[in-house]
């Protein structure tokens, strides 16, 4: 399909095709006895790869002197999908996107797709959803946490985050009927109003979290001086380096950038509610550790919120029968745990989509492995992972 | 070491951007609708529109790149955030069943995956990128790009060498 | 019957009826701490480990055992097949083989040498050049790595280990064990655990990182390098190899009980059980593996930089330290060295 004319030469620069010989560790060393780097495959099947990535790495003795990340494993073609099927189908495709925040996912779709029709949403529908993404937001970080303490070797702490995603997610079942694959966001509202004991059963769980949540998640990890030693300068990057490489979420807000869409392209019923962005000042892994531990406290916030301030009445907007927008395009962009997660959809006036794209935080934000792994030791690999926190289905659409 | 952010409330800002804009390039459609600034460029000067976007106005963040199969032309769209509540939607349109386009890499190194998943999806190519490679589909001996109009869900894929 | 004994207790049979004895409780012992490590993860790790097989679950280890023995033992086509198979008996040889000095009680040890510390040091050395055939018999880069890793670490830490040694050969003047467990008779305040407290630790551990565990399991490095050096094995090659580092768990924790805790000798006089005093040394040996295993499930894995800088600036600059101080405190007061 690619002609000869249009095929484009990599240019010179590319830290990709040049040999790694110019940014070895110990150059010198190489030239004496003719030492060489080592080639590694680490993934697609590997314990500790977040879902199925490929890193083909250089090594050169512990350190990575390159690193090339291969995806597509998990590739489903969603874009392709979505494009054949009606506006509500499209909604239990986005759960399989980025499978640790399923209602963000949905949340931003739904979005993009009101910002097409330019439906009115019911009040009480808005406090469910936000309270449901919140609460999707605390069942996301606290495991990303766990993830990172197991990517360091230390295996206890997930199992403590997951009892925490375990009881939220025994309530999103009570509310939604599923415990992963919600299909609960709907175009103009959400599917059906909470269970009446549900409001009093969060408020509990959230109150127990909270009593626990500094022993548990602070406590255990952050006094430990392993755990201090091993994130502490890893992956350190500047403002502007981050930026630059379109890191979004709580690696970004660890540089000191603070910036969260929920704040700053307001959505939803956040202008509602009271509550802080969360920045530090290091940039490295630890940062963004400790941004995902003070994030976790805001939305145990913006819970309590949202279940005080909570409106009474209807719960779906007034659609239509049929779902038709009107030829245009609609943006949906919400702050997903992972950073900023948006939806573009292109109307052409049918019933389907035209063209609907995903912009995943975990496909972006990899984009510093190829950048911040390099010259670090070949264990850091799996702190950065940790600070990039993707997930499989996100990376792949 | 603390990064500037933009001054100023967002009308002021969007006004600003867009006679930056106006100012510097030959523009097709400028307008603002709500809060973005909507642009249609031709496809040669995207790189300098970027350019400008980013050293002169200061629109630090490039959040994605969608390219759209109009059947016969393909339209990119560009969306640039401020970080302060103002987009910058800047979209062209290629002509022709084979598009080239100029790389925004120089500009906005994030843009590298971005565009390397537009080339592998769409066959869009992206000249002067450094890393022209597929991103998703297997690298050798599958010669579509399957979000094309023209490539059916329900098409025979073929490996061309393997069978 | 007292012929029997007699017989026995005679010189060669002896020797091979007790090593006999050894290496059946060396391998049990790897079932049954593998079958300990689980459960403590999981009161750890709010679950309740195994607990289906056999009341409480106390019969998963023979379930283990089974699978292994009728699982395939797959090897990577291009390794060196003798290296790859005799890496795990290298390993285990040497593990099972240091049991030989431990006292059990006074009478109640295999050989007593007159150079018990010098021969446990000089064969738990040799686990190092398994870890390394694993690794170069296996030839995958995750092994390889696995095994520099392994080697760099043993070796290191050899050094620490040995020198926090030598404080308890100057207090007791001898390298026989039964001689260091007897001069610690009479109540747990003659421990050397008290004098030789710096030493205890760095002993500690070094003995965490010979034996390769949390948080100085990079060899196996889960997370990055996916077992390491063990990583191509599987069947029983793997189990030999687990039950080595199961059995080299216990030795450590031997050995420290041994030479710090004052090995048979209850904590006071008056809980002497006289020849059942060997369940003295089973409890402290138990509750020093105990505290191997709390730590593995609580802890993150160090680097190798900060692996090294732990070794070598600390741990034996201290040892150095300390061994200055036991020398002075010994010339100061005589008494000390008995």
């Amino acid at each position: 399909m690619l002609s000869e004319e249009r095929h484009v030469e990599p240019s010179d620069q590319s830290a990709l095709t040049q040999p790694a010989a110019g940014r070895l560790v110990s150059p010198d060393i190489r030239d004496e006895f003719g030492l060489e780097t080592l080639d590694m495959n680490m993934g697609p099947q590997h314990p500790a790869m977040h879902g199925l990535l490929r890193l083909i790495l250089e090594l050169d003795g512990e350190t990575v002197v390159r690193c090339d990340p291969v995806m597509g494993y998990l590739h489903r073609c969603q874009e392709k999908i979505a494009e054949n099927r009606m506006y509500p189908a499209v909604i239990p495709l986005t759960d399989r996107l980025d499978y640790f925040a399923n209602m963000h996912n949905e949340h931003g779709y739904c979005l993009a797709v009101e910002d097409l029709l330019g439906v009115e949403i019911p009040p009480r529908a808005e406090y469910i959803r936000v309270l449901m993404c919140e609460l999707m937001r605390l069942a996301s970080h606290i495991p990303s946490v766990g993830f990172l303490m197991l990517e360091l070797g230390a295996f206890t702490p997930i199992l403590y985050s997951f009892r925490e995603r375990e009881r939220i997610q025994t309530i999103f079942e009570a509310v939604t009927g599923a415990r992963m694959m919600f299909h609960y966001i709907r175009i103009g509202g959400v599917k059906a109003d909470l269970p009446e004991d549900i409001p009093q059963k969060i408020w509990d769980y959230i109150e127990s979290l909270e009593s626990n949540f500094q022993r548990d998640f602070v406590d255990f990890i952050q006094g430990n001086e392993i755990f201090i030693s091993r994130t502490r300068g890893i992956a350190k990057m500047t403002q502007e380096k981050a930026i630059e490489m379109g890191v979004t979420g709580p690696g970004l807000r660890g540089t000191g950038v603070d910036f969260d869409i929920r704040r700053d392209y307001p959505y939803s019923i956040y202008p509602e509610l009271d509550f802080d962005v969360i920045t530090d000042t290091e940039g490295d892994v630890a940062a963004s550790y400790r941004v995902r531990i003070a994030e976790c406290l805001q939305s145990i916030r913006m819970i309590k919120q949202c279940l005080e301030k909570m409106p009474e009445g209807e719960v779906m907007g007034d659609t239509g029968r049929r779902i038709r927008p009107a030829e245009g395009e609609g943006f949906g962009r919400v702050e997903s745990p992972r950073g900023e997660y948006t939806v573009h959809v292109v109307s052409d006036g049918t019933d389907i989509p035209y063209r609907v794209h995903y912009r995943d935080p975990s496909f972006c934000n990899m984009q510093l492995l190829q950048e911040m792994v390099p010259g670090h030791y070949l264990p850091d690999i799996m702190p950065i992972m940790g600070l990039v926190d993707p997930v499989s289905g996100g990376w792949d659409k | 070491m603390a990064l500037a952010m933009p001054e100023g409330d967002l009308q002021t800002r969007l006004d600003r951007y867009l006679t930056g804009f106006r100012n510097g390039h030959g523009l097709e459609e400028s307008v603002i609708e709500g809060s973005a600034v909507k642009l249609v460029v031709r496809p040669e000067i995207i790189t300098a529109v970027m350019a400008t976007a980013r050293e002169r106005l200061g629109v630090r963040h490039l959040s994605f790149i969608t390219v759209v199969d109009r059947r016969g032309s393909f339209e990119v769209n560009y969306e640039l955030l401020d970080l302060r509540g103002a987009r910058v939607n800047v979209k062209t349109v290629i002509e022709g069943e084979e598009p080239v386009i100029d790389t925004i890499t120089s500009v906005y190194p994030s843009a590298n995956w971005h565009e390397r998943e537009a080339y592998d999806m769409f066959g869009v190519a992206f000249k002067g990128h450094p890393d022209m490679r597929r991103i998703y589909m297997w690298q050798d001996h599958f010669d579509h790009h399957p979000l094309l109009k023209s490539f059916e869900i329900s098409t025979k894929r073929t490996f061309e060498g393997l069978r | 019957m007292q012929s029997v004994l007699s017989v026995l207790d005679q010189e060669p049979i002896r020797f091979f009826v007790s090593f006999g004895v050894i290496l059946f409780l060396v391998l049990n012992l790897a079932a049954v701490l593998t079958m300990a490590e689980r459960k403590v993860a999981g009161y750890i790790q709010l679950r309740y480990g195994p607990n289906r097989v056999g009341p409480r679950g106390l019969l998963q280890p023979l379930a283990d055992v089974f699978k292994l023995f009728t699982k395939e033992n797959v090897s990577p086509n291009r390794a060196d097949m003798w290296i790859f198979l005799a890496a795990p008996i290298a390993m285990f040889i040497p593990a099972a083989l240091a049991w030989i000095i431990i006292p059990f009680s006074p009478s109640a040890v295999v050989a007593d040498l007159n150079v018990g510390i010098l021969f446990f040091v000089g064969i738990t050395s040799i686990g190092a050049l398994g870890v390394i055939m694993a690794g170069y018999g296996s030839r995958s880069t995750f092994s390889l790595l696995g095994a520099l890793r392994g080697a760099a670490q043993l070796i290191s830490y050899e050094v620490p280990m040995i020198l926090s040694l030598l404080g308890v050969v100057m207090l007791t003047g001898s390298l026989s064990l039964v001689e260091v467990v007897q001069a610690q008779g009479g109540g747990f305040w003659n421990w050397y655990f008290l004098p030789q407290l710096p030493m205890f630790f760095v002993f500690y551990i070094a003995g965490l990182a010979e034996v390769k565990r949390v948080p100085f399991d990079l060899p196996e490095g889960e997370s990055e390098i996916v077992g390491g050096f063990m990583v191509e094995y599987s069947g029983m090659t793997w189990a030999l190899m687990q039950a080595a580092e199961f059995a080299s768990l216990a030795l450590i924790s031997a050995m420290s009980v041994t030479l710090f805790l004052g090995g048979w000798q209850p904590p006071i006089e008056a809980l002497d059980l006289g020849n059942f005093n060997w369940a003295w040394f089973g409890l402290k040996t138990a509750l020093i593996t105990f505290t191997f295993q709390w730590i593995r499930w609580s802890v993150p894995r160090l680097r190798m930089d900060q692996l090294m800088n732990l070794g070598w600036k600390i741990l034996v600059p201290l040892c150095l330290v300390w061994l200055f101080v036991t020398a002075g405190l010994m010339l100061v007061f005589p008494s000390l060295g008995q």
